[in-house]
């Protein structure tokens, strides 16, 4: 163990951390919002958002991009890189609708076990991978640098770049966007009626199909965003790409409180800093244990995470 | 009477809800106590807090004079307190007989390792499940229905079944939660007389029950619960000519009918 | 298309068999039976171009993966058929089981026969050790639960110096003769006769418990788990059981195989392997062992036989997931017979 790599680092770690935890946190959101509605963890949402970063790939290699060419002026970049997040928010969008038309609508009309919901997901989200599998030849695939990555300004050893700046406003202007929706439409207040009560909700004549297929839709955006905004701070993915993330964003999603979307973002932003500070000091192969272990002791120690409201025990 | 059954001071609380309020209730060996009350009085509340499933605000349970208060479900069941539901929960994919031999399987000793290698005990006491599941089986008039898979029984030979499975783990008090519900008054009249088979039989019964009429002709005491408070206590025709329940209850049921 | 999936809904081999075998005399049942394992010891031999698969040797194809998944899906389904409890992380038990013959074997010298039994210890204690704390959760924190340990283990084998990290351990010693025959790695059949009788060994084990005083709390628990708790079930005690029983088969079967390939890497033991283990339960019949056991031939066979199967197997099986659980949840061999069904209210006879 290397602490002072630490400290020397604190600053620089610190911010990816935050950059990182951004991601996870539109990531997380995802599993909030569907755990709210459906009482079920979405194993295929790490899919949605590897979908997502090949959608920005594939239009950077529509757009002619090779990496090789001067960085882009920040106007363009910026017109560039908003095409490619829409998209990928679209594309992944969708794909979480029709994941939940496939995979869970049947299966929730039929009033089946839990168990049977959880393996058709799994299902389907081996049924992705593979397929992203097979169709990407199993290869790393390189996003283009298109953008300068020279830092803007830095403090102590913490360098501002432009990708990491545009990542922070972007996801923070996403999660603003989200608070409007679930607190001003109606949809988004039917997402909050179904994830309290949903028998009431039914009740008070909320259509909970299409609520359901509104809340995949919302997570499935943040998510598709989400990947492009990992595509331009990582430059690269590969089909199993949504595993590693996933993990992270559902441990930041429990660990914040699952159901709770304050809590996610706090547990993405915890998660993101722990996961810097520990790659430096147990070394970055453990890094991945490191987020098993925190996601095993919250479930275990702690399972309504930091801001969840106690999980009530079914009523018999 | 011995009180096999003591509920004291219970107070339950959900977030805000106060489901139940320093209630104090008993049942003693021989009897039929009856719990009724308006819905949403907390009528099923007492059962799960008693069964452990919910752990009580403020306030004691006691079965044969021990509390019971923050042991397991199986082991409170064991210890003699077995419930049937007000929504039926069978184990569905399992046959009649499976379902009950599940009860009376609390009774026995035989371990995973015994069962592996088939000890004589283990034997035993397969078959004496199986005998036993058999004949309550017989004794709630479904044993036809052995072999048939709980979820494809008729509604009213799965509420007869609840009962099966309740009684096979010989419990000290039996906790029927509505048993009667959407039964036909025919049928209400053979399970009245079938509760009290069960009592002569040596159970002591807690009854949840909507049914006046099936309530007022079994029960040897009455317990009333309203908003989570008891109201009144007494016989049969004591609570019928309470002015207090007649106002709390009686005159919603007139009402609702 | 609808008329095709009602049909493929309603079959029901278990039915017409399930006929057959309730009216079978002592004898015929006992020549069945005999037949039946004759017939498997036997298929070795049996390598013609009807069974056999063109693109790899028939008789390694039997050891691996058809015998290896056979055992790994008969100690799944104690756990997620029999129970309910979704393991994500089958695959390590299955590395413990390959990782103690490897290490102990290779450099202790300790034999094979000693190592399944370690083998399948050592996975016992990993899963009273995860299950203990784990198993008081709800089924779908579980499931990620044992995903990551699944995932920990490899990661742990790839980053420690006894498993030979990445490079993994190789020259792991197959067990000394018996009766002549000859355990190496270029004869498969000796491994898979071993791997076979392990699997028969577990069958039997899993019958006798089925039928009786566990089997029943194991299915309480998946049909209802509060409800067997009220029922006087110690669900914890039970559900433990389950889970390392399971792990020990994994171990074993882990054991086992890393004698027959005679070297091992972490990436042998990647999440797919749980959730191909996971197909074979699920598509065979959950909580059916001769469902589990026919869906795990049926699988693994397959994408050797059809070679547009074999590079595309894990789309398949994903694919195969989804449309089980939509249309056919209780898999091509349910474990419950077909019979009368009551309407709920009338409390009629209802045809089907
Ligand atoms: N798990 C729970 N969480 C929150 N509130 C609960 C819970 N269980 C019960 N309650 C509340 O406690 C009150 C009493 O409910 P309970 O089910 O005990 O009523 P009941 O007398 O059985 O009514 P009914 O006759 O309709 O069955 C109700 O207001 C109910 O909403
Ligand atoms: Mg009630």
């Amino acid at each position: 163990m290397d602490f002072s790599i630490l400290w020397t680092e604190f600053f620089g770690l610190t911010l990816d951390g935050i950059v990182v935890g951004a991601i996870y946190a539109l990531v997380s959101l995802g599993y909030t919002l569907v755990y709210g509605v459906l009482r079920l963890i979405n194993f295929a949402h790490s899919e949605i958002f590897m979908i997502g970063t090949f959608t920005s790939l594939g239009l950077s290699i529509v757009f002619g991009f090779t990496g090789l060419e001067e960085p882009l002026g920040i106007v363009l970049f910026l017109l560039v890189f908003l095409v490619m997040a829409l998209a990928s928010g679209i594309v992944s969008g969708m794909s979480a609708v029709l994941l939940e038309f496939v995979a869970y609508r049947r299966l929730r009309r039929r009033g089946a076990s839990r168990l049977s919901s959880l393996i058709s997901a799994i299902g389907a989200s081996f049924f992705l991978v593979e397929f992203y599998r097979l169709t990407t030849e199993s290869k790393d695939w390189d996003f283009p640098r298109m953008l300068s990555k020279d830092p803007i300004f830095s403090i102590s050893s913490a360098y501002f770049t432009l990708d990491k700046i545009i990542i922070l406003l972007g996801a923070f202007g996403l999660m603003f966007g989200l608070d409007r929706i679930i607190n001003k439409t109606r949809l988004g207040r039917g997402i909050r009626a179904v994830s309290q009560d949903e028998k009431t909700a039914i009740l008070m004549g909320v259509n909970v199909d299409r609520v359901i297929s509104f809340t995949f839709l919302v997570g499935g955006v943040l998510a598709g965003f989400a990947s492009t905004f990992y595509m331009l701070f990582y430059e690269s993915t590969k089909f199993n790409v949504g595993f590693l993330l996933g993990i992270s964003a559902f441990t930041a999603a429990v660990l914040g409180g699952i159901g709770n979307i304050r809590g996610a973002l706090v547990g993405s932003f915890v998660l993101g800093l722990i996961q810097q500070y520990s790659s430096v000091v147990l070394g970055y192969n453990w890094r991945d244990v490191v987020t098993f272990v925190i996601l095993v002791f919250v479930l275990l120690f702690k399972p309504t995470g930091l801001f969840g409201e106690a999980l009530q025990r079914a009523r018999v | 009477m011995t009180k096999l059954l003591e509920v004291n001071n219970l107070t339950m609380e959900f977030g805000g809800v106060v489901a139940l309020k320093e209630v104090n209730l008993h049942v003693s060996a021989g009897e039929i106590a009856a719990l009724i009350g308006p819905n949403g009085a907390g009528k099923t509340t007492v059962f799960n807090v008693v069964t452990g499933y919910y752990q009580p605000t403020k306030g004691d349970v006691l079965l044969n004079s021990k509390s019971v208060l923050g042991l397991k479900s199986n082991k409170i069941a064991r210890l003699g307190l077995a419930r049937t539901f007000q929504n039926i929960r069978l184990f569905g994919d399992m046959t009649a007989l499976e379902n009950v031999m599940t009860g009376s399987d609390s009774r026995n000793k035989v371990g995973l390792v015994g069962s592996i290698i088939g000890t004589s005990r283990s034997r035993q006491e397969e078959s004496l499940s199986h005998s036993r599941a058999a004949e309550l089986l017989n004794f709630m008039g479904i044993s036809h229905r052995s072999g048939q898979l709980a979820r494809n029984l008729p509604y009213g030979d799965q509420r007869r079944l609840e009962i099966a499975r309740a009684l096979a783990l010989e419990p000290k008090v039996l906790l029927l939660d509505e048993p009667a519900a959407g039964f036909n008054p025919q049928e209400k009249v053979e399970l009245g007389e079938l509760i009290k088979k069960i009592r002569d039989a040596g159970f002591a019964v807690l009854l949840i029950e909507h049914d006046m009429s099936l309530v007022m002709k079994i029960s040897d005491r009455v317990s009333v619960l309203d908003f989570g408070q008891k109201i009144a206590e007494g016989t049969p025709s004591e609570i019928q000519n309470n002015q207090k329940v007649i106002d709390a209850y009686l005159g919603v049921v007139d009402n609702a009918s | 298309m609808s008329s095709i999936k009602i049909a493929f809904s309603k079959f029901n081999l278990r039915d017409s068999f399930g006929a057959w075998w309730e009216n079978a005399t002592k004898k015929q049942r006992i020549a069945f039976r005999v037949l039946l394992i004759g017939f498997f010891y036997a298929l070795p031999f049996l390598d013609n171009p009807i069974l056999g698969t063109p693109e790899t040797n028939f008789q390694s194809v039997l050891f691996y993966p058809l015998a290896v998944y056979v055992a790994m899906a008969v100690g799944l389904n104690i756990v997620v058929g029999k129970s309910g409890i979704l393991d994500l992380g089958y695959v390590a038990f299955f590395a413990i089981g390959a990782y103690t013959h490897a290490i102990l074997g290779t450099f202790y010298g300790v034999s094979l026969w000693f190592n399944i039994i370690l083998g399948a210890a050592f996975a016992m204690i990993a899963g009273v050790i995860l299950g203990l704390p784990a198993l008081r959760l709800r089924g779908d924190y579980l499931a990620i639960i044992t995903l990551g340990f699944g995932e920990i283990v490899r990661i742990v084998a790839l980053n420690l110096e006894i498993t030979g990290g990445a490079a993994g351990i190789a020259g792991i010693p197959a067990p000394p003769n018996i009766f002549n025959v000859t355990f190496d790695v270029l004869d498969p059949k000796p491994h898979y006769w071993l791997m076979l009788t392990f699997i028969m060994l577990v069958v039997w084990m899993y019958i006798r418990l089925g039928k009786r005083r566990p089997g029943r709390a194991w299915e309480a628990i998946r049909e209802d788990e509060d409800v067997a708790e009220f029922m006087g079930v110690e669900t914890t005690k039970y559900k433990l059981w389950a889970f390392i029983l399971g792990g020990a088969i994994g171990g074993g079967a882990g054991a086992i195989y890393s004698s027959q390939v005679a070297s091992i890497l972490p990436d042998y033991f990647t999440l797919n392997v749980s959730i191909l283990v996971l197909a074979c339960v699920v598509f065979g019949g959950m909580g059916n062992i001769w469902g589990v056991v026919a869906g795990a031939i049926l699988l693994e066979y397959l994408p050797e036989k059809l070679r547009f199967l074999s590079e595309t197997r894990i789309l398949f099986f994903g694919l195969l997931m989804v449309v089980m659980m939509n249309i056919r949840p209780d898999g091509l061999f349910p474990r419950k017979k077909r019979e009368k069904v009551y309407d709920k209210v009338t409390g009629q006879e209802i045809s089907r």
